[in-house]
């Protein structure tokens, strides 16, 4: 009988997924309709779904969960149909245009290369505060925090008055270099709040200092907006949830899947980095896989039906892209650094008509899988019908049986759309695909590596996802990873990487501290000050955050981090302080240190710079407690033999020329200790990994496999 | 591949396609009807038989007589000349070369110096329609910029027979 251990909530647009984990690291899907109006309804019935197929119910399971974790699409789609609240904008005045015109490369975000370089499908959407909701107010502070011109105390209350006419349901304060200088926008966000009150409004307002003191306006102000527009309608929705979670049991505390990969609460004060957490799932979960594992350099990769995503684990640490964009807006939210290119096992196969040769995506059929699927209405190719031709995939068993794929569809769409104008056959025309993507991903996934400044020979690779196992062998072959490692719990590695998310707050703050290569002390110690009331100020908002789950300080354990580069670089690293607080020049020598021995790392050491002198760019602080996370499974060893009952016979497939046939083996029915020889197809109910020619896996003791190039 | 039917294309003439559909075309390989369909579009647009070859303007055609010139026309029936000869001269032009004219069409100011640069502008004959727009130096003379070759077109690009008939 299982133990539910951990709850971890997908809620899509049209379908809301639960994951229920056990304490062996099991876990069970659970689908059910998404009910926008009242999102707790459909969650309830994804988790009886769930639990069916465990055969129990949510009130003998509930009450056992340890954490749950909610992820949701809500906000994002808010914001990409363009339907949050009516938010005004107060901006210098002169700049009021600024907003609406946007960042250039905000037309281009999320484009195809073919598209980024070709103008006339460059397009701005819709800004999400009209021109007529932005007003502005005179003052100007320079970028070294100096006012230039003073606060027009007199223009505010026309302004805000303005927007109150307007009717809009929040304010947003954003002002040049803000970060420098708070000043101006506490006392417009002050008086604000008091006309609002005089009015009886009922009007939240955000300045961008309260929530992202830092550079890059577009960035902060299109941050904050995002905060009022599509993030704090959801914080209803989440109470509602929590609620209900609590009626039907559960003793947790509900948190939400965030950018900087960890969870936050529901009660946070910035909900906006909770837009973005799906995909940072499976990175979530490898660093813990990682940790436990004795890990400390992961290159993760994951193929699903619409991208490859892939992102490294450098010294047990996640890297972090500070300005990432969303919903093809620039923000300045802390995201987990993540590489997409647009090449899924549902990606479609044309044949360029100008060049003849074979184009992969960048579009994708997403959950309509190909041709193969007749429900799915599609007429384009897509690789899932290579797959099929090959016989890599059973189409009777796609997703456990539940979707019946037709191979005769497959291979006569196939025939007609590639093999033909090709001059090949199908069976040759379907590998060719096959090896076109698994080069296209090896080449992508190599010079990622080696573009950060390292080399594959550094790292373990872990491969998860739907179509992941699928192709890792092929994307892996030749990059000399020191181990390729797939869970086989790879289909629902997202879910479990939101169940071993840290419960954790990180708040960052720019600085510009400038420190000469030899400065006097007095220098060292006045910057060391400056950085120590940055933390000491984070550590506040950070301690803030945990008081409203009843932690006190005690309980957090806060890491302190900085961003320093050479004066005058371009590119600052993010790096752990080795200090708990800034005391002396000591503590200004081991911060150089650990900043030259990282620099030395990511680039190389002859490229030390100390004459140029130091800049401290940022100060950061995480703050972690304790929460339940999903075990890893820990099993006897058996013998290398697969048991019996795992054969579930042999399938004739095509690989390179040739029909071979092939062991199909169930996954889940295999023992750790055996070791798989090729040519085997290893099928589970929402994935599938193949052990081609010149491969073994062999199953180790946490039931994850090792796939060895032989 | 994309593929489009006359519905879509009259859309796109009309400029009534929202954008994420105009997206959609120019992200996507050319669709190899589209010649065709579009070509056929624009004859049934027009009250006239010649059978167009080649669109040529937002309101031009170069189309085919029976005797086998052909010609340069308007969307309203007006012909201009063989479309080897440079239909411009035939067409009445509007020169925009004080800073009065200027000021029509631009914000005070906002215009260039008319002793630099002058804006010509080429209208029908027969119905009026502007037909082209250019911002030239005074002294720039009145060129043919487009000299298709049809023939190549259509045996060694698109592969279709010529159209005799409308």
């Amino acid at each position: 009988m299982a133990k539910s251990q951990i709850l971890a909530i997908d809620a899509g647009g049209t379908m809301t997924d639960t994951f229920i984990i056990d304490e062996n690291g099991d876990f069970v899907v659970g689908k059910a309709q998404t009910t926008p109006l009242d999102e707790h309804i459909g969650l309830l019935n994804s988790a009886r779904d769930a639990l069916s197929q465990w055969d129990t119910k949510i009130e003998e399971e509930f009450p056992k969960l340890l954490a749950g974790v909610y992820s949701g699409t809500a906000m994002l789609n808010r914001l990409v149909s363009r339907v949050g609240r009516r938010v005004g904008l107060v901006v210098n005045k002169g700049m009021e245009d600024n907003h609406r015109m946007g960042r250039g490369l905000q037309s281009f975000l999320g484009y195809s290369y073919s598209d980024r370089i070709h103008i006339n499908t460059h397009h701005f959407d819709s800004p999400l505060v009209p021109r007529k909701w932005t007003v502005g107010i005179t003052e100007r502070v320079d970028l070294f925090g100096s006012v230039v011109i003073p606060l027009y105390d007199h223009e505010i209350e026309p302004a805000i008055q303005k927007l109150i006419d307007e009717d809009v349901e929040a304010i947003v304060i954003s002002f040049l270099h803000s970060y420098k200088y708070p000043a101006h926008e506490r006392k417009v966000r002050d008086i604000a709040e008091q006309i609002i009150k005089k009015a009886n409004k009922d009007i939240k307002v955000f300045a961008t200092v309260d929530y992202y003191p830092v550079r890059k306006e577009s960035h902060r102000t299109n941050t904050t907006i995002v905060e009022a527009y599509a993030a704090e309608p959801s914080r209803q929705t989440l109470a509602n949830i929590d609620s209900a979670l609590r009626e039907a049991g559960t003793e947790f505390d509900l948190r939400i899947m965030a950018s900087h990969g960890g969870t936050i609460s529901i009660k946070a004060n910035e909900l906006a980095r909770t837009c973005v957490s799906g995909p940072i799932g499976g990175m979530v979960g490898a660093k813990y896989l990682a940790e436990k594992l004795g890990l400390k350099n992961v290159a993760c990769s994951d193929i699903g039906g619409t991208s490859f995503d892939i992102g490294l684990i450098t010294q047990g640490e996640l890297a972090i892209n500070t300005s990432p964009d969303m919903a093809r807006l620039v923000l300045s939210l802390p995201l987990v650094s993540m590489d997409t290119t647009g090449a899924g096992t549902g990606s479609f196969v044309r044949i360029d008509p100008n060049y003849g040769n074979i184009s992969l995506g960048p579009d994708s059929a997403g959950s309509r899988v190909g041709v193969c699927y007749p429900g799915g209405g599609l007429d384009t190719v897509t690789v899932s019908d290579c797959h099929v031709v090959l016989g890599l995939i059973n189409p009777n068993n796609f997703i456990g049986g539940i979707i019946k794929l037709s191979k005769e569809k497959a291979y006569e769409a196939v025939k007609k759309q590639v093999a033909e104008p090709l001059g090949l056959s199908v069976e040759d025309a379907a590998f060719g695909v096959i090896q076109l993507l698994e080069s296209q991903l090896r080449n992508y996934l190599e010079s990622m590596i080696l573009g950060k400044g390292y080399s594959p020979s550094q790292y373990v690779c872990f491969s998860y996802g739907g179509g992941g196992p699928l192709h890792t062998a092929g994307y892996t072959k030749g990059l000399g990873f020191e181990d390729v490692l797939i869970p086989a719990w790879a289909a629902g590695f997202s879910a479990f990487g939101c169940g071993a998310a840290d419960f954790e707050y990180r708040y960052d703050k720019t600085l510009d501290i400038n420190v000469a290569e030899k400065a006097e002390y007095s220098d060292i110690l006045m910057a060391g000050r400056e950085l120590q009331t940055a933390w000491d100020e984070l550590k506040k908002k950070v301690a803030e955050e945990f008081k409203k789950n009843d932690y006190s300080p005690e309980d957090v354990d806060f890491r302190l981090l900085y961003r320093m580069q050479y004066q005058g670089q371009l590119n600052d690293l993010e790096i752990e302080a080795p200090i708990s607080a800034f005391h002396s020049v000591d503590e200004w020598e081991s911060l150089i240190k650990t900043f030259e021995e990282s620099y030395a790392r990511v680039y190389a050491k002859a490229a030390l710079s100390p004459e140029l002198g130091y800049s401290i760019t940022g100060a950061i602080v995480r703050g972690v407690v304790d929460v339940a996370k999903p075990q890893i499974p820990q099993e006897p060893l058996y013998g290398e033999v697969p048991p019996a009952d795992a054969f579930l016979g042999e399938r004739e497939i095509y690989w390179n020329g040739e029909f071979l046939q092939a062991n199909i083996y169930e996954m889940e029915k295999l023992l750790p200790g055996n070791r798989i020889q090729a040519f085997s197809i290893l099928e589970s109910t929402a994935t599938t990994l193949v052990v081609p020619l010149g491969f073994e896996a062999y199953l180790d003791e946490n039931r994850i496999f090792h796939l060895k190039e032989l | 591949m994309a593929k489009y039917d006359k519905k879509r294309m009259n859309e796109l003439i009309d400029g009534t396609l929202e954008f994420y559909q105009l997206k959609e075309m120019m992200s996507s390989h050319k669709d190899p009807e589209r010649f065709e369909i579009y070509r056929e579009v624009l004859q049934e647009r027009v009250s006239w038989d010649d059978p167009i070859l080649l669109p040529y303007g937002l309101h031009l055609y170069i189309v085919q007589k029976s005797d086998g010139d052909r010609i340069v026309k308007c969307d309203c029936g007006h012909e201009f000349c063989n479309y080897k000869e440079n239909w411009k001269l035939h067409a009445r032009i509007f020169v925009r070369d004080t800073e009065e004219k200027m000021n029509e069409i631009y914000p005070k100011l906002m215009s260039p110096d008319p002793e630099w640069q002058v804006i010509r502008e080429y209208y029908c004959p027969n119905c009026a329609v502007q037909l082209e727009v250019e911002a030239v130096p005074p002294w720039y003379p009145i060129i043919l910029d487009f000299e298709p070759d049809i023939d190549t077109f259509y045996k060694e690009w698109i592969k279709r027979p010529m159209p005799t008939k409308a």
